[in-house]
């Protein structure tokens, strides 16, 4: 059973404290992505799980195993690293079968002659031999095998490095950012791929990155990382529609969500001036928090629209960015309103609206929203409210 | 005890085992220079340097002639330094930078350089001196000496100058520099550090030259410590511990100078031997 | 005109230019090295005295086939290939065990890199001195070292004088001499190895030896190889470590080509023979270099 299993694990480097206590339960069979910003602990993270670098506290547990005594080699992870590490002497083959012949690696193997004999024989075994082919083909790199790493491309390379993984039948797979050395058309292939891997090998994978999108579309579970600590740790769908705080809310989506800073008083919810009316489930909310709380907005829930239907807000256009298949407004709300972006107060926000858009900044405009799934924050705290 | 902490153990007993060969013989050279004539000579060798020696390092600057050896060979690093640097930038940046017919001839011949042996080299030189008037001068053995520091210098120096961007020399050259001024006024600044351990290799060269002091200078007044202090082999006359005190002062001011600038010079050595 | 000629080439960067920035260090170059080493080859042709330099007689290969005739020379050949080979073999294996210990990680680390370059700081002279008081039969500490450890009969010669020693005590002094310099151009190298590697020989299982074959020995290897050679051809042509110690002897143990040349050309003032003793040793290098560049190139391209 390949379960992960962490708890309460902390890592310090000297006095400064990298992870603090995270606490994970990943399933077998689950894709876990590792996401947040550099810096955030992810990849410290997944070199623990590894044992490529100790922890300051905690335990790790594989099924019912506890593996965070265990050197690397006895942890049966696989280990794909963001530039590949293909060994630069080893053809493609000997690249993907050295797990395996380090498998049945003796230690007389280092004496001269009779060493490379006996390394041959593993080489041309029927297990060794048979697996590195099988590996190649799902792969597609039959054609290769006998080339050095530094001819092929970086997709094919990328290949190998998931093969050398794959080919020792790991009850786990580790990924450190694997596909931020290729450029933005093989990584949406790659994308794909990856996530083919897992669907038929039924491992266990976790996958560190800090590519929003790559975390959206190839996990079965994310977990967000800031400063070290724990964000949110959950389905892509409960972190992209369920937002733990402003923090996650602010990370995932393109644009980011609207945080509109809004007040819940005897009067009612409003936004500035302007009373809102909201849906039974954020008013009770609203009404928990009774005070200043943060609305948060996707940017395709906004309408630009007239000012004449009620629970609008009112603002200049400052500019417009064409994508394509639609248009970024960002919209300066009316000085007595004002959205919290991240961490940094402003007032404008960003609306999403489908097609080419033909408004000229300065133009004065009227914002609706559809508050189906918006969410309420704490405007102190950052975290949710929920009813 | 786990075999961590042996393994540990294992490590720091191999690493001062090298430092102790690496730094005994020039410790010996300091204790036989700090012992008693009588004690040299003792059935069981003193091991330690015995402080009330310590006179004999003012004694030599009378008993022999040191004062004078160290001074010429000062002036001949030093020249050899100034000479070797001033020669060497502009092929320096011509090789890393410009193209040219003739740029592989001129680096497989400063390659070939490293082959030449001093002493096949003094014949035909002696001639040249005479020619030109430098026999038993320290300016003629300035001008011997570059020429075999000169392609190292060369090499180091195009080590260097490949590392530095060529986004910079263009921003200059926009801005109206000239390749001279590129090179004195972007350049040459950017690889102080690499021009520095040349200097100092360059500086070691001279101090430690042997072959063409030996036969171009005559005069007592201009022999250098090499050659004073090789004198003193074979020859009975003179104490041991004399012979070792001149030793040691000859040693110690390169070694004391390598460590200071050791970090430049490691830095300078190694980028090109490593890119080759 | 040629002040305004260079300045105008200078600023447009014409096509003279990269000459203009040679030409100095060329010109230099040739006065002091190129030239002689012509009259070096051209002497190795005929027969010429020390003593009436400008009175000589052509005699075509005659020098280069008394040479080759002599065994004496032929001892010196092998001396030569002996002194080379070992200097090089020693001075990179311990300059390379000593990178690999001093690449861990420790306290005091950056003293002892570098304490460890010591002997390469130290002038060649001043060792060849230390050295031959070390070695003394009576006095020395060799000596002492050896009587007290045991050996009373090796305790109890001059290995310099020994004409069966004399080449390991040459040895002995050249390596301790030159093996830091390899070992700080290894370190240097060392650094070059990608963790991200070591650490994926290390998830594949790879115990020590395995990962140094497949990680560290890989990246290092040119360099090895290149300072192997620049070794060898330092090692063909020193002449001050074993003219101080041995001045080539006892009768000729410790004789490799650049002593023998000096011989030739200065104690019996034959400077056409010590040429075309030159000369040989510039082939024998030549014929080193040219051999390490095929055998690299072969290995290149084995590897496409």
């Amino acid at each position: 059973m390949a379960s992960i299993k962490l708890a309460h694990i902390t890592k310090n480097f000297g006095s400064v404290t990298a992870i603090k206590d995270i606490n994970l339960d990943v399933v077998d069979g689950d894709f876990l992505v590792l996401l947040g910003p550099s810096g955030c602990g992810k990849s410290t993270l997944l070199r623990m799980l590894a044992g490529l670098e100790t922890i300051s506290d905690g335990a790790i547990y594989l099924g019912d195993r506890r593996i965070d005594g265990l050197p690397p080699s006895e942890r049966d992870m696989a280990f794909v690293f963001q530039s590949y590490a293909l060994y630069p002497h080893k053809s493609v083959g000997e690249n993907i079968g050295f797990p395996l012949l380090m498998r049945y690696f003796r230690w007389w193997f280092h004496i001269p002659i009779l060493g490379s004999i006996a390394k041959r024989r593993v080489e041309r075994s029927p297990e060794v031999a048979q697996s590195v082919t099988r590996t190649a083909k799902i792969l597609g790199l039959t054609e290769m095998l006998n080339r050095l790493p530094r001819t092929l491309s970086g997709g094919q390379r990328q290949r190998v490095a998931l093969g050398r993984a794959m080919v020792r039948q790991p009850e786990v797979f580790l990924m450190d950012e694997p596909l931020s050395n290729l450029d933005a058309k093989l990584r949406t292939t790659m994308r794909a791929e990856i996530s083919k891997l897992h669907r038929n090998l039924k491992g266990t994978f976790v996958y560190v990155t800090h590519d929003q999108v790559e975390a959206m579309t190839m996990g079965t579970k994310i977990a967000l990382l800031r400063d070290g600590q724990l964000q949110q740790f959950g389905t892509p769908r409960e972190i992209y529609e369920d937002p733990a705080n402003t923090y996650v809310a602010g990370f995932i989506g393109v644009p980011a969500m609207n945080l509109i800073r809004s007040r819940y008083s005897d009067d009612g919810f409003r936004i500035g001036p302007a009373a809102i009316s909201l849906p039974e489930r954020l008013m009770a909310a609203a009404r928990k928090a009774n005070g200043p709380t943060l609305l948060g907005v996707r940017p395709n829930a906004l309408r630009i629209g007239r000012s004449d239907v009620p629970d609008t807000l009112q603002g200049t256009v400052v500019l417009v960015e064409q994508v394509g298949a639609e248009s970024n407004v960002s919209v300066e709300l009316a000085a007595d309103a004002m959205s919290v972006e991240q961490d940094q107060s402003s007032n404008t926000i960003i609306i999403t609206t489908p097609g080419y858009s033909e408004l000229e900044p300065g133009t004065l405009i009227s914002v609706s929203m559809d508050l189906e799934q918006a969410v309420l924050f704490s405007e102190k705290t950052g975290e949710r409210i929920r009813d | 005890m786990t075999s961590m902490s042996w393994r540990h153990g294992m490590h720091i007993s191999a690493v001062l085992a090298l430092l102790g060969v690496a730094a005994f013989p020039i410790y010996w050279m300091l204790v036989t220079s700090l012992t008693s004539s009588a004690e040299t000579f003792a059935d069981v060798p003193r091991l330690v340097p015995d402080l009330s020696q310590l006179p004999i390092y003012n004694a030599v600057f009378s008993t022999t002639q040191i004062g004078v050896w160290l001074v010429n060979s000062a002036i001949v690093a030093a020249g050899t330094t100034v000479l070797s640097i001033a020669l060497a930038i502009l092929p320096a940046y011509a090789l890393s930078r410009l193209q040219f017919r003739g740029k592989g001839l001129l680096g497989l011949c400063l390659f070939a350089s490293q082959m030449l042996p001093e002493v096949m080299l003094v014949v035909p030189l002696y001639a040249i001196f005479v020619t030109l008037g430098l026999l038993d001068t320290l300016l003629g053995l300035i001008l011997v000496n570059s020429a075999f520091t000169v392609p190292v210098v060369i090499w180091i120096l195009k080590g260097a100058i490949d590392s530095v961007p060529v986004e910079l020399e263009e921003a200059a050259r926009v801005d109206g520099c000239s390749r001279i001024e590129i090179l004195l006024l972007i350049v040459a600044p950017l690889i102080a550090p690499t021009i520095a351990a040349a200097s100092v290799i360059a500086f070691f060269h001279g101090w430690n030259e042997y072959v063409f002091a030996l036969t171009f200078v005559s005069s007592e007044g201009l022999r250098t410590a090499s050659v004073g202090l090789a004198g003193f082999v074979g020859e009975l006359i003179t104490p041991i511990e004399t012979v070792m005190a001149v030793g040691i002062i000859y040693t110690l001011p390169a070694i004391t100078f390598y460590l200071v600038a050791q970090r430049y010079v490691v830095a300078g050595m190694t980028s090109g031997a490593i890119k080759g | 005109m040629a002040q305004q000629l260079l300045e105008r080439n200078a600023r447009t960067g014409g096509r003279w230019t990269p000459y203009f920035f040679i030409a100095p260090a060329v010109v230099y170059m040739f006065l002091f090295q190129g030239y002689p080493l012509l009259q070096e080859f051209t002497l190795s042709f005929t027969e010429t005295s020390l003593l009436s330099p400008n009175q000589s007689r052509f005699v075509g290969f005659g020098n280069y086939l008394q040479l080759l005739s002599t065994g004496d020379f032929r001892r010196t050949l092998m001396i030569t290939a002996l002194y080379t080979l070992a200097s090089v073999v020693f001075s990179i294996g311990l300059g390379l065990a000593t990178a690999l210990l001093l690449n861990q990680q420790m306290r005091g680390r950056g003293i002892a890199r570098a304490l460890v370059t010591i002997p390469w700081a130290a002038p060649p002279v001043a060792v060849a001195l230390v050295f031959s008081w070390m070695y003394n039969a009576q006095y020395g500490i060799f000596g002492h070292a050896l009587r007290y450890l045991g050996f009373e009969r090796l305790g109890s010669e001059n290995w310099l004088d020994s004409p069966s020693l004399a080449l390991t005590a040459v040895l002995l002094t050249t390596v301790w001499q030159i093996f830091p310099f390899s070992s700080v151009v290894f370190l240097a190298a060392l650094q070059g190895v990608s963790p991200e590697l070591r650490e994926a020989a290390i998830i594949d299982k790879a115990d020590r030896l395995n990962a140094y074959k497949a990680v560290v020995w890989p990246t290092i290897r040119p360099t090895v190889m290149l300072i192997a050679l620049f070794t060898t051809i330092w090692s063909l042509r020193r002449f001050d470590l074993i003219w101080v110690l041995t001045q080539g002897g006892p009768v000729g143990a410790t004789n490799t080509l650049v002593t023998e040349l000096y011989r030739q050309g200065f104690v019996y003032r034959e400077l056409g023979s010590a040429a075309a003793v030159g000369m040989v040793g510039i082939g024998i290098s030549f014929i080193v270099t040219f051999a390490y560049f095929k055998v690299m190139q072969r290995a290149e391209r084995a590897r496409e």
